[in-house]
């Protein structure tokens, strides 16, 4: 029992951070349908600002962290302007924004291995590894945080997609840009919005990864996890992939507890593989249903 | 009130629209008949900014109007697409409240969202439900209660008969002129000639891309070429 909650706790702490990245997948898959694969090298870049601005620049972990939030959400719209916007100008099909998402990825990727190098890099301990016992239980503080953060930042952006008037036209977009164009908003303005809500929580999602593991050029490779998360939570819906994330998370650690870790991976996608062929549209698959 | 000054639009290599003028009054209901192709949406899709045309101009109260589709909603001119594109995802009052995106006068919104409600009570009825459970018919009353929303001085309906239950087509036009006496001026285009040619002011034939023939509704609906093309012998015409 002590064991199966002491996993659950890691898994959502994982869960939360898939999710954080996930959200970002969708957010910009429900408006312009494609998988911004250069999301992946967003958040990496997340884990190196973080780093940096507490190991060189020496800033309190809340200011690092600020800082790079901040400057992934600049790189987002930078990518969007680059390696988007010129496409949705001259209306291109789908399978170009795929391949120029590649590209951005492959670019951030490289930008960083010419310029930082390839090694792996280990971020400072901010917060002490002794952890926090409650009863028979002991959580690491870090796990404890990350969570905690994490699901603050998720509820304030449904809360800001549920409450906001720019949050509704996000919505809208996400089912028609033309009609939401109709309603006199400003769809430039609703896709910039949508790369920097997503953009922020990429570097809140490179921090906490950088902290939990280590921080090289390749991290964004295994964001393509959170990506399937989405797509197995429904790609296009915020709790789609905050759900997906955080059964991925749960199954992860449970079978890296359980089992063995060189079959998380494994075990993890046959899973979701599995529900995908039952469940094409995945758990909370956007709504598509229109009688006119 | 508007002006459409030889207008070419080109998309895909077909060139869609070949040099149509057209104006409409203040207070008018202007309708431009044609078949299937013959340009109507995409004339629509232009003046509200979706295509770009190759050669001409749309003036608006004198001025050229803006390039982006959200300004010219600004500046007064709304839109009911064809297939109502309603937002299903979203319940029936988040979807009128849309159409008040860019205006910041609260009691003014609410006022214009109770007399939508006056005019569409099944609406109201209907406010918390998701609008995608809405019917057909429900969901071209939205639509249109939607524009009302944005408060525009100037709609084009594009095809809001199309699918829907004669009872309903009806109704449809029956709203046509209520907007109009609330002030609004109209551009509408309809395959339901016998219908539109009924509660227009004044018609556009619109062929290939062409203007081939204009006057007054009464005049188009008794031209023989008219009749024949668009009337069907039946006089039921439409569809």
């Amino acid at each position: 029992m002590v064991q199966f909650l002491q996993q659950l706790i890691n898994g959502l702490s994982i869960g939360s951070v898939y999710a954080l990245m996930a959200v970002g997948y969708s957010l910009v898959y429900s408006i312009m349908n494609f998988s911004n694969f250069a999301h992946g090298g967003v958040i990496m870049l997340g884990a190196y600002f973080g780093f940096f601005s507490l190991t060189l620049l020496k800033l309190p972990f809340v200011v690092a962290f600020l800082l790079a939030s901040v400057g992934t959400l600049a790189v987002a719209i930078i990518v969007e302007r680059i390696a988007y916007k010129p496409l949705r100008e001259r209306k291109a099909p789908f399978l170009y924004f795929i391949i120029s998402a590649m590209g951005a990825s492959i670019l951030l990727e490289n930008i960083v291995i010419a310029t930082i190098g390839p090694t792996f890099r280990t971020y400072p301990e901010v917060f002490s590894k002794v952890p926090i016992t409650l009863g028979p239980l002991a959580i690491g503080r870090l796990d404890l945080i990350i969570f905690a953060i994490s699901a603050v930042c998720l509820t304030l952006l449904i809360l800001f997609i549920e409450k906001t008037k720019i949050g509704k036209a996000i919505q809208a977009a996400s089912y028609n840009v033309k009609a939401c164009a109709l309603m006199g908003v400003n769809t430039d303005r609703v896709i910039l919005t949508v790369f920097g809500l997503g953009g922020f929580l990429a570097g809140v999602a490179g921090v906490f990864f950088g902290m939990k593991y280590t921080v090289y050029p390749q991290i964004g490779n295994i964001t393509t996890k959170s990506f399937i998360a989405a797509v197995f939570g429904g790609l296009g819906s915020l709790p789609g992939a905050v759900l997906g994330s955080v059964i991925l998370g749960t199954i992860e650690t449970f079978v890296a507890g359980y089992l063995s870790s060189q079959f998380r991976d494994l075990i993890a996608f046959v899973i979701l593989i599995a529900v995908l062929v039952l469940r094409p549209t995945g758990i909370m698959g956007k709504v598509t249903e229109d009688k006119a | 009130m508007l002006e459409v000054q030889n207008l070419h639009v080109a998309y895909g290599g077909i060139r869609a629209l070949k040099g149509v003028s057209l104006s409409v009054q203040k207070g008018e209901i202007v309708t431009i008949i044609g078949a299937n192709g013959a340009g109507k949406s995409t004339l629509l899709n232009t003046i509200s900014g979706f295509l770009k045309p190759v050669r001409g101009s749309v003036l608006y109260n004198g001025s050229a109007l803006p390039r982006r589709p959200d300004l010219i909603v600004k500046s007064g001119i709304c839109h009911v697409p064809e297939g109502r594109l309603i937002f299903a995802n979203l319940s029936v009052q988040d979807n009128l409240m849309l159409g008040a995106y860019l205006r910041n006068d609260k009691k003014a919104i609410q006022a214009d969202l109770e007399k939508v409600f006056a005019i569409f009570p099944r609406l109201k009825e209907r406010e918390e439900q998701r609008a995608g459970t809405l019917s057909g018919g429900e969901q071209q009353m939205l639509a249109m209660g939607r524009a009302l929303m944005t408060n525009g001085e100037f709609i084009l309906m594009d095809e809001p008969s199309l699918g829907l239950a004669p009872l309903l087509v009806q109704t449809v036009f029956e709203i046509i002129e209520r907007f109009r006496s609330m002030g609004k001026t109209i551009l509408l285009v309809e395959q339901n000639a016998f219908k539109a040619l009924q509660v227009a002011d004044r018609a556009y034939i619109l062929e290939q891309g062409k203007i081939v023939k204009e006057g007054s509704a009464r005049e188009l609906a008794r031209d023989p070429a008219v009749k024949e093309a668009y009337l069907g012998s039946r006089s039921r015409g439409g569809g």
